[in-house]
């Protein structure tokens, strides 16, 4: 076969990406607009690393900066370095076989990221020709291997055929064998299901992990959906504003989460075993506009532990436990956190002026009058 | 339902910026300085083309009014021509058959089109088929030729000219208007009133017509420009108004081999009378259509 | 393939509309038998030759008699007693031959009129084109590329004075510096070879191919830059492709739509502007012939003429239609 990724297996035991303070800054008119600010992790080779947000919060910018796909009147700070490779660098000095070749990216909405007057054969088939130096003809070979490995059926025919002629959850498999081409190391997937049925969804992300465990190959998973990365991520990110709120394990970021925005996302997650009528507690309010610099937490206003002290001073990342971060002057499970949350419920409301109230949950009543989760 | 965190995002998009690649559309909604430059001097134009028999300007005739093929002096401020015409009378006076001819047949050419293409979009069916026919048979048939022909049978006088130039300008225009009653008409504004009870010719005129005209002025004025060019380009070939002459024809005179090794700015006076004109009526033309928003809609032809 | 019947068939249908009004409208107008006998077509001949009349005519040309049999003779030659949709049937019949008729002006059979001029007007029309096409593309991909900095700005600037010089202004001026003044072009069409040839073309298509290649210029530039914003051009550089291969192998096609339609319509005015710019830069092509015709009522070269533009124009469109569903192949499945 054609992937080079064995390589990767017996490397050195260092992180394969680590980034450093990364931050990202638009220019536009109404001045410098921040969408990411201050997010370091790092990847070893072969993991998966969960990246959760709501919209807004850095976690689609943070690939893309990865991936060398910013816009020009982008301002990029901090380091990322690949395999001891400055990323940033090669970019400046127009590396041309790093991107989709080492590192790949895999995007939402497969209908509009395959070229639509192109044969699929011919767009899997072009990494291979462009990078690998393959003839047309060993590269649509390959391409059709590349698309049995992501199981899509009858991969001889699909070839010659264009993307508006497959179905969503077949598209994506197109959209990641592309991707899994030249044998990339990491493979980035922002919101790969978000565009498909529930039912596809499952086994795209089945697909991935799968991918991933056989080739060795790294990922970084984007998501909004908490939900999404129990269970295949090892490590999860959570963003929150173009910050980096928490970051752990992912067992221990369910078992013991410490941010209070990881845990409102959790308690947003419909779950099988909660009594029917339940209602579910949304996080009101919405994201701040990234071009107000703010001063202290910005969850602060929709958070249900905020004290004074998170209006005015921003909280950096501290050390839970083990590869724990969380960056929160008063985090759930802590005393701190824990007597916040009373004050604030016995207050009726918040430093910030949140309304707790909302918060009550309804405990399911026999009442016949009563409808279902929305009151 | 989870509110904020299951929303469909679709990766994010970036800040808009005004300075990016989408100016063109997200374009600057006030009319600039360019804009009324343009308006200015076309207005400059056209009153002193309006006010010329007024003006203490030569006469525009006058053979021998100073020596012959002279430049720009104090005296003649174009020069004169071969026969000692005052060259900057002559360019006030050939701007009224220009402008006139320009203008009457653009507005007539959007009136006749723009009601062939609203009836033909509102109606569809056999309406449509026809009219549409009609549409690709003036458009398919030569534009000169069509000029030819039409001149040939009813002579060069003015308004003859005029509606010949005028059926050239139909069928885009047409084109253009049925396209847009076309998007209108499934809009759900119409089948309220049809729901009303409004018959379709009131439909046509009270919802439709006034949604149609405000994009089309605005490609008036580009029409104009394509109009007085188009009159340019026959009477330079001699097709024009016999009686009285327009920029085109000053050109004609003025492009002969001899006359632009001796004289020539015989041609270029006339020649930069209407190439300011036209670029004016462009500038504002566009200027209008991007402020209420026209796509970009070829006219194309000339 | 119903498809492309119905193409075909409103095809005929629109030229034999297209040729008949033509045919009609030209045989209204004057009389085609004064251009070959003069003002002897005023005369009631028959009556002359019945002896009903005396002859006006004077001694000048010859007796009255021998006169009036000439204009009989013409009028039977010609066929000019028949009725109008006769003529037409015979017309178009000898047409399908390849014979349109003779010149009446000079007796020459049309058909080698068209043979001598219009290989001369086809040429400076694709050389026109050629040049309008290849200003027009690079020009759009640049300025798309570097969209609303200094060379897009600086060029839409630029595009906006050249759209607003009409053709036959552009050629005169062009006229004036390269062949009054420098003279580094010809001031006559130079026939002797190909070289020759395309020199004196060079003026002639770059005053009809400019004016072109600005309009399609902007089309597609304003096309490119909106397809660089669809989410496939994001994909295609996570490919780590190069902006050029992007440009050129993933972007350019798809984008091209809008200048083809316009490239389609805009025959007629290509044509037209081929008759000025021959008579400006004396090339003895087609389209002079045509308008030289139409003034002095030379129907029969009129009417090839016409029947020739209305067909070129009827195929190309039907032509960019094709290439349409060959570019996109969304469309071929809709048909």
């Amino acid at each position: 076969m054609s992937a080079n990724w064995e390589s990767g297996v017996a490397e050195v035991a260092g992180a394969l990406l680590t980034v450093q303070d990364l931050s990202v800054g638009f220019l536009t008119e109404q001045g410098l607009v921040r969408a990411v600010e201050g997010v370091s992790f790092d990847l070893e080779p072969g993991q998966t690393l969960g990246v959760v947000g709501e919209s807004g919060s850095g976690k689609s910018v943070t690939a893309k900066a990865l991936m060398n796909l910013l816009p020009s009147y982008a301002q990029v700070g901090g380091t990322v370095s690949f395999d001891g490779r400055d990323v940033f660098a090669m970019a400046a000095s127009r590396e041309k076989h790093f991107w989709g070749v080492e590192m790949t990216m895999v995007f939402q909405d497969p209908m509009t990221s395959l070229n639509p007057v192109k044969k699929i054969g011919e767009q899997i088939a072009e990494s291979l020709r462009v990078h690998l130096g393959r003839s047309r003809r060993d590269a649509l070979v390959e391409a059709g291997d590349l698309l049995e490995q992501v199981g899509i059926p009858e991969p001889g025919k699909r070839l010659s055929q264009y993307p508006h002629e497959l179905s969503g959850g077949l598209r994506q498999r197109v959209v990641i064998a592309m991707a899994l081409a030249c044998g990339p190391r990491l493979l980035i997937a922002d919101e790969p299901t978000t565009a498909l049925d529930v039912t596809v969804q499952k086994h795209i992300l089945d697909l991935l992990d799968y991918l991933r465990r056989t080739r060795n190959m790294a990922m970084i998973l984007i998501t909004h959906d908490l939900g999404v990365v129990k269970g295949r991520a090892d490590e999860v990110m959570v963003m929150y504003a173009g910050h980096t709120m928490e970051e752990a394990p992912t067992t221990t970021l369910f078992d013991e989460m410490r941010h209070p925005y990881t845990e409102a996302l959790l308690e947003t997650i419909p779950r099988i075993d909660t009594p029917s009528h339940t209602r579910l507690v949304p996080i009101p309010g919405r994201p701040p506009e990234v071009i107000e610099v703010l001063d202290g937490c910005p969850f602060a206003p929709r958070c249900r532990y905020s004290i004074a002290r998170c209006l005015t001073d921003r909280p950096g990342l501290t050390s839970h436990g083990a590869g724990h971060l969380c960056a929160c002057h008063a985090p759930v499970g802590t005393p701190s956190g824990t007597e916040a949350r009373a004050a604030n419920e016995s207050a009726g409301t918040t430093a910030a002026g949140l309304d707790m109230e909302q918060f009550t949950r309804h405990v399911p009543v026999a009442d016949l009058g009563q409808l279902g989760a929305e009151g | 339902m989870p509110a904020d965190t299951s929303e469909h995002t679709d990766g994010e998009k970036l800040p808009e910026v005004v300075a990016g690649p989408d100016a063109d559309r997200a374009a600057p909604r006030r009319l600039g300085i360019t804009f009324w430059v343009a308006i200015g001097w076309v207005a400059l134009v056209t009153g002193a083309a309006i006010a010329a028999p007024l003006l203490p300007i030569a006469d525009p005739d006058e053979i021998g009014i100073g020596p012959r093929a002279s430049g720009p002096n104090w005296d003649q401020w174009f020069g004169t021509d071969t026969v000692g015409r005052d060259m900057f009378s002559r360019t006030i006076w050939g701007a009224r058959v220009s402008l006139m001819v320009g203008f009457f047949s653009i507005v007539a050419g959007f009136l006749v089109g723009g009601m062939m293409g609203v009836v033909s979009g509102y109606r569809r069916g056999w309406t449509d088929l026809v009219l549409g026919f009609v549409t690709y048979i003036m458009l398919s048939f030569p534009t000169l030729v069509l000029f030819l022909l039409v001149i040939l049978l009813f002579g060069q006088g003015l308004w003859t000219v005029t509606a010949a130039l005028s059926i050239v300008v139909i069928p885009s225009v047409s084109r253009l208007a049925r396209a847009i009653t076309i998007a209108f008409a499934e809009r759900e504004f119409v089948a309220a009133a049809r729901l009303l009870g409004a018959t379709n010719r009131r439909v046509m005129v009270r919802e439709i017509l006034p949604n149609v005209l405000i994009p089309m002025s605005a490609l008036l004025l580009l029409g104009l420009g394509l109009t007085i060019v188009a009159e340019g380009g026959l009477a330079f070939l001699g097709l024009s108004v016999a009686d009285g002459f327009s920029w085109g024809k000053m050109i004609q005179l003025g492009a002969g081999l001899r006359t632009l090794q001796t004289a020539p700015w015989v041609a270029f006076f006339p020649i930069g009378a209407m190439f300011l004109t036209v670029l004016s009526l462009n500038l504002a033309g566009d200027q209008l259509r991007q402020y209420f928003d026209v796509r970009e809609l070829g006219i194309g032809g000339r | 393939m119903t498809y492309l019947m119905r193409r075909l068939a409103f095809m005929f249908g629109v030229l034999v509309a297209v040729t008949f009004l033509a045919f009609s409208a030209t045989n209204v107008i004057g009389d085609p038998l004064f251009n070959v006998v003069g003002f002897y077509a005023s005369i009631d001949c028959d009556a002359v030759i019945a002896g009903e009349m005396e002859d006006v005519i004077g001694t000048v040309a010859g007796t009255g008699i021998g006169e009036c049999e000439r204009v009989i003779e013409a009028r039977e030659k010609y066929h000019l007693d028949d009725s109008l949709p006769v003529r037409y049937g015979r017309w178009i019949v000898g047409m399908a031959q390849g014979d349109f008729g003779e010149s009446y002006a000079n007796q020459m059979p049309v058909s080698s009129i068209l043979a001598e001029r219009l290989p001369k007007s086809m040429l400076l029309m694709g050389v026109s084109m050629v040049v309008a096409l290849g200003v027009s593309i690079p020009w759009g991909v640049a300025a798309a590329y570097r969209a609303n900095q200094r060379f897009d700005r600086a060029s839409t600037a630029g595009a906006f004075g050249l759209l607003s010089i009409p053709g036959f202004a552009l050629a005169i001026i062009l006229f004036y510096f390269f062949v009054v003044r420098w003279q580094i072009f010809p001031s006559r069409y130079m026939d002797d070879n190909i070289f020759s040839r395309l020199h004196s073309l060079v003026l002639p298509a770059a005053s009809l191919g400019l004016p072109l290649a600005v309009v399609y210029q902007r089309l597609l530039r304003t096309d490119l830059i909106t397809t660089l914003q669809e989410d496939f051009v994001i994909t295609a550089k996570a490919k780590g492709l190069s902006d050029r291969r992007i440009m050129f192998r993933h972007v350019l096609r798809p984008s091209m739509f809008g200048m083809i339609t316009v490239v389609g319509l805009n025959m007629s005015a290509l044509i037209g502007g081929t008759i000025i710019i021959e008579s400006i830069f004396s090339i003895p092509g087609f389209g002079r012939e045509l308008y030289v015709s139409a003034i002095r009522d030379d129907i029969t070269v009129v009417l090839a003429g016409v029947t020739v533009l209305a067909t070129a124009f009827v195929v190309i469109n039907t032509v960019v239609d094709l290439l349409y569903s060959y570019l996109d192949p969304r469309v071929r499945r809709a048909g």
